[in-house]
């Protein structure tokens, strides 16, 4: 019984071990984003990783730091209103008509060109939401391209850090 | 109360927006406090104003490869964002000189956020933010429409800054604070509406967006960055933000967001790629924020939260001054068709009605059958037997909002029955035209056949219960009613004790005597003041024009057969004490500066005359008019008269005999000696009447058709600036 108990408690420190090491393995990318001359409040918009099924994988970055206006971001509030995570280090300014955002993307290396894609979601107080304003494969060309949103968002471009 | 449009209108517009009025002020009153807070929490740096970019762009660039936007706020402190600027901060404020970190933005005050949010939409968003621009614009009318307001009140705008008579408190602070605050308010509601038609899109402020010809980039010649013209030429103090370029690439450039413009810049070259000037309605927006919330300057934060409180108190205020206004509504038992009693009121802010109001219910308590209305409410009243006009005056001279259809209606409405009326004029010595509006009143219903005056004109200066007193003793006397401003029988501490030097009894003639009291004490008096006396030491007042003769108090008094005060006084006796009240008269004291003095009496009338005369050693040059039945009845006066001309107190003295040669009266005299009391006149010279109410009938009619044919005016304006004092009975 105490032997068991022993290598129970080894499997859970070795599973640990292996989740750090493993999620330590990421990428940083600056992405930039260039919103539209939209006249208006300032926009909160969500990066996020989903996986095939368009089920929210990640959380990468909040453009907006007043947490009352997250339901308006429907989708996502969906889903991080069910599975919460500390969001406060990825948590920046929202970013009104005109202007330029760049922030930082924390990657993992393993959802690079498997199947996972990138969704920039963008709400604006009394305007309408878009859940998909863009939408790009997590692919290395995905990621070295400019790719233009359909909402708020003018395009996106990013760099490895 | 009929008010004007324009006080009104103010109060309409306040009472829709008081109490988003009441929010925005005191959270505005907080909000700027944030300025306040800010600026000890800023990094600026010597000479800061000399900086350009060139020296400090490429250096920070070297320093932070990472930076990705430098922003300069309202303090003059630099600020750069980037992934990874200073450990985990992703902003911090640097010296713009060598890029040292100076400190970390503190995250905005969420204590502030949240008062912000509320200033700015109530916490309901779209429909807060649409009240609240419809409050800044409310505001702004409400400031227009109290500018006129005060206009109105100070009688141009000239005199706008001018002394403001003080009603009471929340009047006065009302009107003195709303000038002082007119312009820090003004511009809050200006900028504030502006603000919101630029939320709501109803003025068009569109963003810049440069065009970047990405065809045309060229990525030579390359040129050091600290070279570059164009940071060379533009300096930090005019930048409002820069965006460095995201990468390398020649393709990515620099976009400067300076005070008045926006320009893309080629990284390698420093070619300028697109340049763009901001349109107005952006500048205005930019100026508008600035003056709104005071994120620029200290002291015009510290205004701007002055000017909210203001606000606040110009809420409470205006409501004081409303709900006081709305306490003096007029209430009637009686209808207009079946009262004996009419009283009419001409007042703008209804303190003038306090005094009519006092008068009514005392009429009814009495049994009469009053009525009150204001003076636009004239029209034939059936039973009437008194009318009492009691009215202030507004603006130059002119007649208060609710009494300005008067005029027409007293032509449209000619009486049936004869009615006695008497005029109570309310104003103040502060204002040149002192109860202009009253004289009027008081004309044109002499001018009307049934009109008969029961006491001459009375005047009351700020609200003095005195000046009332002094009429409403006139008057209960004619109508027997005991009217006073619930002020009962005097106070002995008022009371002198006189005593009777002389009594012209002995030598009596006609029906007139003389006597003469000595105070027994000290006491302030003067020719033209009243000695009240209280013959059956009831309420029964009777009152008497004083005129001082050798510090002697001497009376003029007809004896009349059932009089109660002539009786009482011919009946004393040398040596014996009375107790009286002297009764100070202002309006009737014998001018200390003027040109020239033209006294007017008839009968007893003479009595102050007689005492001013004597008291006139700087001889102001003077002249005395009166009127007696025949010789006999003048003969009491002769020695005296003769005395003052040979002194040189009295320049001349006219008779006008009724019953005896010529057969003239006072009146007739005056018509004769025209052009010299014109003269008088222009050179601010004064006319004093004091006689039988016939008399000053007659003669003001005559002053007035002199005042008409030889200056253009009406005497009404004389009156009200004090050059034509009377005391009539």
């Amino acid at each position: 019984m105490r032997n068991f108990c022993k290598i129970g408690l080894f499997v859970i420190l070795l599973s640990l071990v292996q989740s750090f090491t493993s999620s330590a393995q990421t990428t940083k990318y600056k992405c930039m984003i260039q919103m539209t001359n939209y006249m208006g409040e300032g926009a909160y918009i969500v990066v996020s990783i989903v996986d095939a099924k368009g089920g929210y994988d990640k959380t990468l970055f909040v453009l907006g730091a007043d947490k009352k206006w997250y339901k308006s971001l429907k989708e996502w509030h969906k889903a991080y209103a069910k599975k919460p995570s500390n969001i406060s280090a990825i948590t920046g300014a929202s970013a009104a008509g005109g202007d330029r955002s760049v922030v930082e993307l924390d990657i993992e290396n393993s959802k690079l060109n498997s199947n996972y894609k990138l969704r920039f979601e963008s709400a604006v107080e009394d305007k309408p939401y878009y859940v998909k304003d863009l939408e790009i494969p997590l692919t290395t060309a995905g990621l070295s391209a400019k790719s233009e949103g359909t909402g708020y968002i003018r395009y996106v471009r990013f760099s490895a850090n | 109360m009929t008010i004007s449009i324009w006080r009104y209108s103010h109060l309409i517009l306040a009472v829709s927006s008081f109490l988003f009025l009441t929010l925005a002020s005191i959270t505005g009153v907080i909000l700027a406090f944030e300025p306040i807070v800010d600026t000890a929490n800023t990094h600026q740096v010597a000479d800061f104003k000399s900086i350009t970019l060139s020296q400090t762009l490429p250096q920070l660039r070297k320093k932070y490869p990472d930076i990705s936007e430098l922003s300069v706020d309202t303090h003059q402190s630099v600020i750069i964002k980037g992934s990874n600027i200073d450990g985990n901060n992703k902003a911090v404020y640097v010296n713009p000189l060598d890029g040292k970190v100076l400190g970390i933005p503190s995250p905005k005050n969420e204590f502030f956020q949240w008062t912000t949010d509320l200033h700015r939409s109530l916490f309901i968003h779209e429909t807060g933010r649409f009240l609240i621009g419809l409050t800044a614009f409310l505001l702004l009318l409400i400031s227009i429409s109290g500018t006129i307001l005060i206009i109105q009140r100070q009688r141009g705008v000239k005199r706008f800054f001018t002394k403001i008579v003080k009603e009471n408190f929340a009047q006065y602070y009302h009107v003195v604070l709303g000038r002082l605050s007119l312009i820090p308010i003004l511009v809050i509601a200006l900028t504030g509406t502006y603000l919101s038609l630029v939320r709501f899109e109803l003025i068009k402020s569109e963003k810049v967006s440069l065009q970047v010809d990405f065809d045309a980039i060229k990525s030579s010649p390359a040129q050091k960055p600290e070279d570059f013209a164009i940071f060379k030429n533009t300096k930090l103090s005019e930048v409002e933000s820069i965006e460095f370029p995201f990468s390398e690439d020649v393709e990515d450039y620099y976009t400067f967001k300076l005070k008045d413009r926006e320009l893309a810049v080629n990284q390698i070259t420093g070619e300028i790629l697109a340049e763009k000037q901001y349109p107005t309605a952006q500048l205005l927006t930019n100026l508008s924020l600035d003056l709104h919330t005071g994120r620029t300057g200290f002291l015009w934060a510290i205004i701007l939260a002055i000017a909210s409180c203001n606000i606040l108190f110009f809420i409470y205020s205006g409501f004081a001054i409303t709900f006081k206004r709305k306490a003096k509504g007029i209430k009637n038992k009686y209808s207009a068709e079946e009262s004996k009693f009419i009283i009419l009121v001409g007042s703008e802010n209804g303190s003038t009605l306090q005094f009519a109001s006092s008068v009514h219910e005392q009429l009814i308590q009495s049994g009469e059958k009053s009525f009150l209305a204001e003076m636009n409410q004239y029209r034939v009243f059936p039973k009437a037997e008194h009318l009492l006009v009691m009215t202030a005056t507004y603006g130059l001279g002119d007649a208060p909002t609710n009494a300005q259809k008067f005029a027409s209606l007293l032509t449209k409405y000619p009486q049936t029955n004869p009615i006695h009326f008497s005029v109570l004029g309310f104003g103040s010595h502060a204002y040149p035209d002192f109860c202009q509006f009253a004289f009027e009143v008081n004309q044109l219903l002499h001018q009307q056949n049934w009109a008969k005056p029961l006491v001459g004109i009375h005047t009351v200066a700020d609200k003095s219960p005195a000046d009332f007193g002094l009429w409403a003793e006139a008057w209960s006397q004619q109508t027997n009613l005991a009217i006073s401003l619930k002020i009962e029988s005097p106070k002995v501490e008022e009371m002198s004790t006189l005593k009777v030097l002389h009594h012209t009894k002995d030598a009596f003639s006609e029906d007139t005597f003389m006597l003469r009291l000595v105070p027994q004490e000290k006491v302030k008096v003067t020719s033209g003041d009243l000695l009240a006396i209280y013959p059956a030491k009831d309420h029964r007042e009777r009152l008497y024009s004083i005129g001082l003769i050798d510090k002697e108090i001497q009376l003029s008094v007809k004896l009349h057969l059932n009089g109660l005060g002539s009786n009482y006084l011919y009946n004393l006796n040398v040596e014996e004490t009375i107790s009286a009240k002297i009764v100070r008269n202002k309006a009737f004291h014998f001018p200390k500066k003027a040109s020239f003095v033209m006294m007017i009496c008839n009968g007893t009338g003479i009595a102050p005359f007689l005492g001013m005369i004597s008291q006139n050693k700087k001889q102001i040059p003077s002249q005395l008019y009166c009127g007696f039945r025949n010789n006999t009845s003048l003969e009491i006066y002769q020695a005296s008269l003769k005395a003052f001309q040979e002194n040189q107190q009295l320049q001349q003295l006219h008779i006008a005999l009724s019953r005896e040669g010529t057969k003239q009266y006072v009146g007739d005299l005056v018509k004769r000696d025209a052009e010299q009391f014109a003269e008088v006149l222009q050179n601010k010279g004064v006319i004093m009447i004091c006689g039988s109410l016939a008399m000053q009938k007659d003669v003001v009619e005559v002053l007035d058709t002199i005042c008409q044919e030889k200056m253009g005016k009406s005497i009404s304006y004389f009156q009200s600036h004090g050059q034509i004092l009377m005391d009539c009975y």
